[in-house]
């Protein structure tokens, strides 16, 4: 037989896979990879009878799959199983399998659930460790498959026990009778229970605190719940299914959106309903304590209470102040604090935004600045020229000097200035007229000689300077010509004398007497003054002391 | 002349009746001070304080030379008692030529220069003025010194320039302050010195002067 064979050998990897040592893990060998699929291969066809819908027949671990694609469909083939496990390890944790036996009479059901309970416990422990396991462990594929094997003997045999022919996987008997006590309890729920209810919730709340981790209190309370009317049940059964409504059946999914917090009102109200049971378990879709409350109204009952709540909401919204988004205009203090950051605001930017300097930016200004700077072109701004509207004022400069002129002579120049005896002395503005005039005078000149035909000579200006007796070349060029000896004055001009000049050669000889003749003169008459003084003391010519 | 006829005219007054002809509109000459005070003398004198004893004997010529040349006033130093004696001659021309010359003499005492005083002599309507810094502002010891440096300047400066730009002459002899000018401008001058008296800084009084001393250049 292929399959025991396969079997044989699947198994036989897993031994092989458990019995090698962990560091070979850690280095890649072709020979374990062959080993590990093999093993996976083995553990997914154990699996999968099991699974409601499976992706593939054969897990395909061929040598070119990843690692990925093989645990991906592993991933596929478990995940459901994983919820149908929970399901049924829940069941199991409510209704032992001795217990659904049914033994009769309170006291044998308590001993018996009692005892149980402890089994349950343990039960419920190692299903939560190979739950918690499972969870953990997400990753190697191997383990997991182990612990879901294992599991999945379990609840093989139980399953089998029971409903075989009409199971499958849309339909559980033991889902089903769960519901139905379920409903009928808390429809028929009559206030006599509530001791026997309370006792129950004592005992078995020292088992459930054990039972925490994954199952709400309220499952733990349905299952006491259940099992209480289970055991009660008998004679009012008939009565109770035979007041069954539509409500109670399919209540509706638009109350499941209340359910909790319906649920949670009855808590509050504990003492007309010890239902904690008022908010369900997600798979339990069903009806609620509101229905059985409101006293089996119908769905057009129904409808009406939904439009009139909703017309006293909306009553009750248009009486109250509007929400300020609602309101015209809004200042700070008329809504709450930082509200209007919540809100989507919408308005007109008059302003332009702030343009964004990025590199671009910088580098075409730069461009630009460097463009000008090349041309010169730079925009400066240019005074506009004021024309003197009239002449400027002529202002007299404080002398802080001591005045060199008594103020005598101040009053008289001012007396002779003013009757013509003196002319006036120049201000500055005359002596600027002066220059002007000078300059135009040159200017004309030099039109007058492009334009007229005439020659007319240049104006003579008499100007007093100095002249210095120096040759014209020394002053105009640095180095001295030895060549030229001009003088800039002229000969007259150096020349200190009067007369003729004759060279002592030159005489003659009438002119040698003639000079003779005057010397003697003048000898003789410095002589008879000289006389004349040293004689006469008083006489006034002479030097005297006065 | 005409004297002599009067006195015919009436030494016979009572003896004849007979009309005398129409007589011409007696001419008189303009009277002498000499003769207007009846051969009188007047006299003037100046007192010499001691500080202005010196500079008097250095310029004692050109204080006697125009007095008595120019202005034929008799002038002498008194100088046992100190002081400058004038007197009208008797070819004095004008009256107020003793008074004239007085007043150039006093000015001389102020401390007034020979040139500025001459002035005096010359100009009939210049005048000296004198005020005292306590007439303006009560001062007292630092601010006082502090006021009359304010007038002075440094190195004289603002006095100068008070002094040319208003055709006056200021001594500043410690409180007392004397002005020599016309009245107009001495009028100026001592607004300006009042202010700065009072506080206002050089600057300030400069920018007067300036606005007045055109208005004063104008009018002339």
């Amino acid at each position: 037989m292929a399959a025991v064979e396969d079997e044989k050998r699947g198994e036989e990897a897993l031994e092989r896979l458990k019995a090698a040592d962990p560091p070979l893990y850690l280095s890649p060998s072709t020979e374990l990879s062959q080993v590990a699929r093999a093993a996976a291969r083995h553990l997914y066809s154990a699996l999968l009878p099991f699974c409601p819908k499976a992706p593939v027949d054969r897990l395909i671990a061929d040598d070119g799959f990843d690692a990925e694609q093989i645990w991906y469909q592993i991933d596929l083939l478990s995940r459901p199983l994983v919820s149908t496990l929970r399901r049924e390890v829940r069941r199991l944790e409510r209704e032992p399998p001795e217990v659904l036996l049914l033994a009769g009479g309170k006291a044998a059901a308590e001993a018996v659930k009692g005892g149980h309970g402890e089994e349950g416990e343990e039960e419920e422990e190692d299903d939560d460790g190979e739950e918690d396991e499972e969870e953990e462990d997400a990753v190697a594929a191997e383990e997991e498959e182990e612990d879901g094997r294992e599991e999945e003997e379990d609840e093989e045999e139980e399953g089998e026990g029971k409903g075989q022919g009409v199971e499958d996987r849309f339909l559980k008997i033991k889902e089903l009778e769960e519901y139905l006590e379920k409903n009928e309890e808390e429809e028929y729920w009559q206030p006599e229970r509530r001791k026997r209810k309370q006792k129950r919730d004592e005992e078995e709340e020292e088992g459930d605190e054990e039972e925490e981790e994954e199952e709400n209190e309220e499952d733990a309370d349905e299952a006491d719940l259940e099992l209480g009317d289970f055991d009660e049940d008998g004679d009012e059964e008939t009565d109770l299914y035979e007041n069954a409504r539509y409500e109670d059946f399919f209540g509706g999914k638009k109350k499941r959106g209340l359910n909790k917090k319906d649920g949670g009102r009855k808590r509050e109200d504990s003492d007309e309903d010890d239902l904690s049971g008022g908010s369900e378990d997600q798979k339990m879709d069903d009806e609620n304590i509101d229905t059985l409350n409101k006293n089996n109204l119908s769905t057009h009952e129904k409808e009406l209470q939904q439009i009139r709540s909703k017309i006293e909401q909306m009553e009750k919204a248009n009486l109250e102040p509007k929400s300020w988004t609602m309101q015209g205009e809004v200042t700070a203090a008329k809504r709450p604090m930082n509200s209007a950051l919540e809100v989507d605001l919408d308005f007109e930017h008059n302003v332009r935004p702030a343009p964004v300097i990025t590199e671009e930016v910088t580098a075409t200004l730069e461009d630009l600045i460097r463009k000008r700077i090349m041309e010169g072109h730079f925009d400066d701004v240019q005074r506009a020229p004021v024309l003197p509207s009239k002449a400027p004022k002529e202002y007299k400069e404080l002398d802080e000097n001591k005045s060199k002129k008594g103020l005598a002579e101040i009053y008289e120049e001012e007396y002779a200035q003013k009757t013509g005896l003196a002319p006036q002395p120049l201000s500055v503005s005359d002596e600027q007229k002066k220059e002007a005039s000078i300059l135009f005078k040159k200017l004309c000149l030099k039109l007058d000689a492009l334009s007229h035909f005439n020659f007319a000579p240049k104006p003579v200006i008499e100007d007093m300077s100095v002249q210095a007796n120096v040759p014209a070349l020394a002053m105009e060029e640095i180095a001295p010509l030895a060549v030229s000896d001009a003088a800039m004055l002229a000969p007259e001009e150096i020349f200190e004398g009067k007369g003729d000049i004759k060279e002592e050669v030159e005489l003659t000889q009438a002119d040698r007497k003639r000079r003779r003749a005057n010397k003697k003169r003048k000898f003789k008459a410095e002589m008879t003054k000289r006389a004349r003084q040293s004689v006469d003391p008083s006489h006034p010519s002479g030097k005297q002391d006065s | 002349m005409a004297a002599m006829k009067v006195e015919a005219g009436g030494a016979s007054f009572a003896a004849t009746a007979a009309p005398a002809p129409a007589a011409a509109r007696p001419q008189f000459e303009a009277l002498k001070p000499h003769e207007m005070s009846d051969g009188k003398v007047q006299f003037r004198k100046v007192a010499v304080p001691p500080h202005r004893y010196a500079p008097l004997k250095r310029n004692w010529m050109e204080i006697y030379t125009p007095v008595y040349e120019q202005m034929k006033i008799d002038i002498r130093m008194n100088l046992k008692a100190r002081r400058v004696e004038l007197k009208t001659r008797s070819d004095t021309p004008d009256v107020s030529n003793l008074q004239k010359c007085a007043d150039f003499v006093h000015a001389f005492m102020l401390g007034f220069d020979i040139a500025d005083a001459i002035a005096l002599l010359r100009l009939d309507d210049l005048y000296v003025d004198s005020f005292e810094i306590k007439d303006v502002k009560t001062l007292r010891g630092e601010h006082l010194s502090r006021a009359i440096g304010r007038l002075s300047g440094k190195g004289g400066k603002t006095k100068f320039a008070i002094e040319n730009s208003t055709r006056t002459r200021i001594v500043i002899a410690d409180t007392k302050i004397h002005i020599l000018g016309s009245f107009l401008n001495i009028k100026v001058a001592r607004d300006s010195l009042s202010s700065l008296i009072l506080g206002s800084p050089a600057a300030k009084v400069y920018s007067k002067l300036r606005a007045v001393t055109a208005r004063l250049a104008e009018k002339y």
